[in-house]
């Protein structure tokens, strides 16, 4: 053996040596791209109002801040804008009124001409109306302005139940448990939400009616049950409970109670339901192979699917949830911190949204596809934010005293 | 020349050593983990899937208060009870068997670490570990309810081990 082929292989050896060593790095690095600042093209749009002139300029304000929001539009002179908004608004009575045109500048006709209407004094519900109304029209895509979102909050050392608009204005407590809720959930209308609470001495799941404050316990079985997701046609409920042994997770038809068990993972805990768009499957967290991972299993049961593994996409994958438009997003856990990750069902596109020093967990996707909330641990202080996938730099949701953490974001107005 | 191969030899020795490790490490540990992400590669002592869990439509009653149980400590990322923690399970099968009245629930809890839902699973892993094991020694599983509080109720707020490994148990709640 010559010294050369002796040098050669040794320089071999350290390179596997050193590519062993650094495997993890190397198999997460792969796959994933981060979006840059400014990735998206803005459309300029300009608004005019007329009227009553205190609320014609309030409206017109708010209106201003969802279009920036929606990440679609960026206000221009009306010179040189591509879309043109006229606002007149009006008070009558108890109701608030804006007739609204929008126009291609200088082109011929309106795309829009609808009168919006509000309870008097809630000009802001007026402009978020009228926002989703204008994304819609010029991008066909639904807006964000009228949605809202659920979270649980902790203030004075009690963890109970919240409601805020998407802009973190409005914000509402919905329970006095004196217990900590836990995953909060939005049910199949506006003013359906779920979640857990050991609020009768165990961990159930209820239903509270947001418009007749009434309170329903949907699952009350021995051991644990939580994670409450509503499918997309509003019939069945997934869950996880633990009445059989431990953690699995469970489909039951809520007009018939039928419970059907989705896991038998012996020894293995399952967390996190979330449907598909179109209703057939769920994506779960499951630990059955170790630290938990996403699965997907049919909505008709059979052998689950395993999406995410260590060696290509962090060592934990937990938290998932499957956007309107079929993307999923959760927390993968890289380098011991928690970022936020979009896979598509299939394994494919998985592109880490978030780097950094903090903690990003639970996301939820807006019903735009574009827009997701999300926990940001900085220092254990936990709040929301909104984070643009297509690059729009962040937003500080809960600009409010307390700590905030598991938001659901509403894909109703 | 063969003071090379040696040096070879070693080498790929040092290579199969980290290989053989790095594997194991992943196996183990499930990578970086959590509190939140639990070991599946090794069995429970106590299987709970063989307890189903008893109805709870019933009145606990009032807590008993007059004695106290030492909680039942987990490593992290486990829901196995390590050797040195059955004395204290043992000690409440005792009380229980000396008073027939009481029923038991096990409280289970997990560190801050991790994803939240996940620990609530996590916590309730654990309380079905401590009810299994007592049903094995000899306890009614009817009288034994478990309930996870997750991350939610520390015993201490801080941020280090010391915190999170007083945090990481399963409390007993007695009531007659």
């Amino acid at each position: 053996m010559s010294f050369l082929n002796v040098s050669r292989m040794m320089c071999w050896l350290v390179a596997s040596v050193c590519i062993c060593l650094s495997h993890d790095a190397f198999a997460q690095g792969a796959d994933i791209r981060i979006l840059k600042d400014g990735a998206n093209k803005k459309i300029t749009i300009d608004v005019s109002a007329s009227g009553s002139s205190s609320k014609a300029a309030a409206v017109r304000a708010v209106l201003f801040e969802d279009l920036k929001r929606s990440g679609w539009f960026v206000p221009a002179p009306s010179a040189s804008a591509s879309f043109l908004v006229s606002l007149n608004v009006a008070g009558a009575g108890d109701q608030l009124t804006a007739h609204v045109q929008v126009a291609r500048n200088g082109g011929a006709g309106t795309l829009l001409s609808k009168t919006f209407t509000a309870s008097k004094g809630d000009e802001r519900w007026l402009a978020h109306q009228i926002a989703d109304a204008i994304v819609w029209k010029i991008k066909k895509r639904p807006g964000i302005a009228a949605t809202r979102i659920l979270m649980v909050g902790q203030r004075s050392n009690r963890k109970d139940l919240y409601l805020c608009d998407y802009d973190g204005h409005g914000l509402r407590q919905i329970t006095r448990d004196g217990v900590p809720c836990h995953s909060p959930s939005w049910g199949a209308t506006a003013f359906e939400v779920y979640y857990t609470s050991p609020y009768a001495g165990f961990p159930d799941i209820y239903r509270i009616d947001l418009k007749t404050r009434n309170r329903a316990r949907v699952a009350k079985y021995p051991g644990l049950n939580a994670g409450a997701a509503i499918s997309p046609d509003g019939r069945s409920i997934a869950m996880i409970l633990s009445k059989d042994g431990n953690p699995e997770l469970y489909v039951q038809d809520i007009r018939s109670q039928r419970l059907q068990r989705m896991t038998t993972t012996r020894h293995a805990a399952e967390a996190s339901p979330s449907w598909s768009p179109d209703g057939g499957a769920i994506v779960y967290v499951s630990d059955t192979t170790g630290a938990p991972q996403l699965y997907i299993v049919s909505r008709n049961g059979g052998r689950a699917r395993r999406l995410t593994t260590p060696a290509r996409h962090g060592s934990e994958n937990v938290s998932p949830d499957w956007g309107p438009d079929g993307t999923i997003v959760c927390a993968s856990r890289r380098n011991r911190r928690y970022q936020l990750m979009q896979i598509d069902p299939d394994g494919g596109n998985n592109t880490l949204l978030t780097t950094g020093h903090a903690d990003h967990e639970e996301p939820s996707w807006a019903r735009d596809g574009r827009h997701i909330v999300y926990v940001k641990t900085v220092g254990y202080k936990e709040s929301l934010y909104i984070l643009d996938t297509m690059g729009d730099p962040e937003i500080a949701l809960t600009r409010f005293p307390g700590e905030w953490y598991s938001p659901a974001w509403s894909r109703f107005e | 020349m063969s003071r090379y191969r040696w040096l070879v030899l070693g080498l790929c020795l040092v290579v199969c050593v980290s290989l053989g490790s790095g594997c194991r490490k992943n196996k183990v540990n499930g990578g970086a983990g959590s509190d939140g992400s639990m070991n599946g590669d090794t069995l429970a002592d106590f299987d709970s899937l063989d307890n189903p869990m008893g109805p709870r439509d019933f009145d606990l009653g009032e807590l008993v208060s007059d004695v106290s149980f030492q909680p039942v400590s987990f490593a992290y990322d486990s829901y196995q009870i390590a050797p040195n923690e059955y004395g204290n399970i043992d000690v409440v099968a005792q009380y229980m068997r000396e008073n027939g009245d009481t029923r038991l629930v096990t409280e289970g809890h997990a560190d801050e670490r991790g994803s939240r839902e996940y620990n609530l699973a996590l916590g309730e892993n654990r309380s079905q570990s401590v009810r299994a094991y007592l049903i094995n020694i000899g306890i009614e599983s009817d009288r034994i309810q478990t309930r996870s509080h997750g991350e939610e109720m520390p015993i201490d707020y801080g941020h280090t081990e010391s915190a999170w490994s007083q945090n990481r148990r399963v409390d007993f709640s007695l009531f007659r």
